[in-house]
């Protein structure tokens, strides 16, 4: 696995098409970590707007990217 | 909305939302319509199967295009100073085998009954009758439903499509366009 210190590594961070390719990556993980956090938080019982908060997000924002249907309250 | 569905319009949805029960997915998407239309068998699939598509070579994409998510790029992740192993280990030991990985996960949590759609895909059932409207047709059937689907470019139509190699104008010309918007 690549380590983060390697001098060819570090050198290719300034190329955009690398450092782009870094956020893409990191985007998709907090995506995912995000979903498995809220649905952590919705099944202890936290409310949308509790969620909301911790993400410092509106509750609008939080309930239209995660819950399933209208019944997801 | 529903109630202008032409009676093969419905069948693609009851039959969508049976593919999705089948693959055990959590809501019905893009990729579940695609198939009901496909399974249908009226105009929409006779455009598709125009483009060269057909239910076999759509189930086979479906599968090969896995989740549109992808795999984690673990190299770009590590540029960036993270272990994503580390991650994934943390993750796993708090929720499970595949907790950052496998869309599997999302289905053990709903039971039975009634799957949603998803917001992309309810977008494209509202497009497809938008497109009825701007071509003064009183009902939406299965054409008007593909071009929805077409217009909005949601996840995992955009992924099967491009898979198969859908020459996206043809098919929209198929689909009684004279000019591809």
């Amino acid at each position: 696995m690549a380590t983060p210190t390697d001098v060819t590594t570090a050198a290719a961070a300034d190329d955009p098409a690398t450092g782009l390719r870094a956020i893409r990556a990191l985007r998709e993980l907090a995506d995912r970590l995000e979903a498995l956090q809220v649905a952590n938080a919705r099944d202890r019982g936290w409310s949308w707007q509790q969620v909301a908060d911790a993400l410092g997000v509106s509750r609008q924002a939080v309930h239209k990217k995660h819950a399933r249907s209208r019944r997801d309250r | 909305m529903f109630e202008r569905f032409t009676e093969e319009a419905r069948r693609v949805v009851v039959l969508a939302q049976e593919e999705a029960r089948t693959a055990r997915d959590p809501s019905i998407d893009g990729a579940h319509l695609l198939l009901g239309i496909a399974l249908t068998g009226g105009p929409g699939a006779e455009a598709l199967q125009g483009a060269g598509v057909d239910v076999v070579r759509l189930r086979t994409a479906i599968r090969e295009v896995g989740d549109p998510g992808g795999p984690l790029d673990a190299d770009a992740l590590a540029a960036l100073g993270i272990d994503l192993e580390q991650v994934r280990r943390t993750a796993e030991a708090a929720f499970g085998t595949g907790a950052i990985d496998d869309r599997a996960r999302e289905r053990r949590r709903r039971a039975s009954g009634h799957l949603p759609f998803t917001r992309a895909s309810k977008e494209c059932l509202q497009h497809g009758l938008r497109q009825a409207l701007r071509r003064g047709d009183r009902t939406i059937d299965s054409r008007h439903l593909l071009l929805g689907l077409l217009d909005v470019g949601e996840k995992r139509t955009t992924a099967v499509l491009d898979h198969l190699a859908v020459d996206r104008t043809d098919l929209r010309r198929r689909l009684g366009e004279s000019d591809a918007a």
